[in-house]
């Protein structure tokens, strides 16, 4: 652990944010936000520059994580301290907006172009707008003699001080571990970023023929079905003309540059060729859980029973007695 | 065997540092940590929920730090899948919070206090 922080500065890091958050929490009374946004501020500061002075300052060259990183981060931690701070739950929900740009910014840093987009879209665009429809649905219209638009549930926190406290226990005991484990982790030795180019025959193809570099008969060799005959080591890959049923071998000075494997390939072929039951679990767990909210938040209308046996009759298919309908209910 | 070749055998110049991974947790951990505080202190139903996606987010932030530095993408899936589930609890959460809102005409969770045990 100590080599990324020393654990001094990282209690003393969590005491003060623990009393700047405790502070910040609304409340009643004198506005107190101020002066926790100032302590909240020396933790994160006490934070980066014992955290930067162990990786070697704030450039990437140097081996740290880089301006950009602090940046986000700083970012995505205050809004966080916002969205649970702010007594206006409109506010919340639109600071949180800001955390989940924050974290794509992170998401970028490291190379996770589509997560940090289908993130934006998602989470941004489409969960955090049904949370705002759904605040503006539940709010009360304020009455006009209101002066204040807040009220105690929104304005008052319950027990700030103990869930700061307990908040900042759970950090400091995270932190701790993860530090201590982070150094055992193993790291693999070797890794070729296009080695699933070899399973993308199709895509292989799409882009020699865009290159010009195979004629319209030609193809990339299959060594058996899905898997091309392409060394992205040696960069070398086997073309197979139909008309001859004869190969040849592309060399390494003739590799398209566009041959490579994105990240979107890389993670489309890990979803699919590692986890395709899970795929099926998570279609069955939307699925429940659309049912689910439709049947909670459908509203329960009284017919009365003749009502009701006029509906029956009226749909049955059959124009037969009442009886029979009112019956079988 | 030309320069090409050998840069892609070694792992070396793709490697995250253990000091840049541990930044990453660091702030996974702080954005938890934050949203567990909101969980509990805050009263309002919906913020309560907004608190838990910022739990789900840090999660996702872990998860990615520790999919790069493995260089592998099990850790971008998984984040598809919190995905999902956060998708899935937003949608419950929510149609929960409209009945909830319709018994007591707020959004106060302290009326539901009698619901312990």
């Amino acid at each position: 652990m100590e080599q990324f922080i020393s654990p001094i500065v990282l209690y003393m890091v969590c005491v003060l944010g623990a009393a700047g958050l405790a502070l910040a929490l609304p409340r009643r009374g004198p506005n107190l936000v101020p002066l926790g946004a100032v302590f909240l501020a020396g933790a994160a500061g006490l934070a980066v520059v014992s955290m930067a002075s162990r990786v070697g300052g704030f450039t990437l060259s140097a081996g740290g994580p880089g301006l950009f990183f602090y940046l986000f981060a700083a970012i995505g931690l205050g809004a966080s301290v916002r969205v649970i701070t702010h007594p206006r739950p409109v506010y919340s929900a639109l600071y949180f907006i800001l955390t989940i740009i924050a974290s794509c910014g992170l998401y970028l840093l490291m190379g996770a172009e589509f997560m940090a987009f289908a993130l934006i879209i998602i989470y941004a665009g489409a969960i955090l707008i049904t949370y705002l429809f759904v605040i503006m649905l539940a709010t009360q219209a304020p009455t006009g003699t209101q002066r204040d638009l807040t009220d105690d549930t929104d304005a008052v926190a319950r027990e700030p001080v103990v869930g700061a406290i307990i908040g900042f226990v759970l950090m400091g005991m995270i932190s701790t571990l993860l530090f201590d484990g982070v150094g055992s982790l193993q790291t693999p030795e070797r890794f070729d970023p296009d080695a699933v180019l070899a399973d993308l025959p199709r895509k292989a193809d799409r882009v020699l023929r865009e290159a010009d570099l195979i004629e319209p008969y030609e193809q990339v060799l299959r060594i058996e079905p899905g898997r091309a005959a392409l060394d992205t080591e040696a960069r070398t890959i086997v073309i197979y003309n139909e008309r001859s049923d004869s190969t040849r071998t592309l060399g390494p000075d003739r590799w398209p540059d566009d041959l490579r494997a994105t990240n979107l390939d890389r993670l489309g072929w890990n979803l699919l060729n590692d986890h395709p039951m899970t795929i099926e679990i998570a279609g069955v767990i939307l699925l429940m859980a659309m049912l689910g909210a439709t049947v909670l938040a459908r509203r329960h209308i009284e017919f009365e029973e003749e009502l009701k046996a006029e509906k029956a009759r009226h749909l049955s298919p059959r124009t037969g007695r009442v009886g029979n309908t009112g019956g079988a209910s | 065997m030309n320069e090409a070749a050998v840069v892609a055998q070694s792992a070396a110049p793709y490697l995250l540092s253990d000091g840049v991974l541990a930044h990453y947790l660091f702030v996974s951990a702080a954005m938890f940590s934050l949203g567990l505080i909101g969980f509990i202190t805050r009263r309002n139903l919906i913020v309560m929920f907004l608190c838990t996606e910022l739990m789900f987010q840090a999660a996702g932030i872990a998860l990615i730090a520790f999919g790069r530095y493995h260089l592998g993408e099990d850790g971008q899936s998984f984040v598809i899948f919190v995905l999902c589930v956060a998708a899935a609890e937003a949608a419950m959460a929510l149609a929960l919070v409209v009945l909830l809102f319709r018994r007591h005409e707020s959004l106060s969770a302290e009326p539901w206090k009698e619901l312990h045990g």
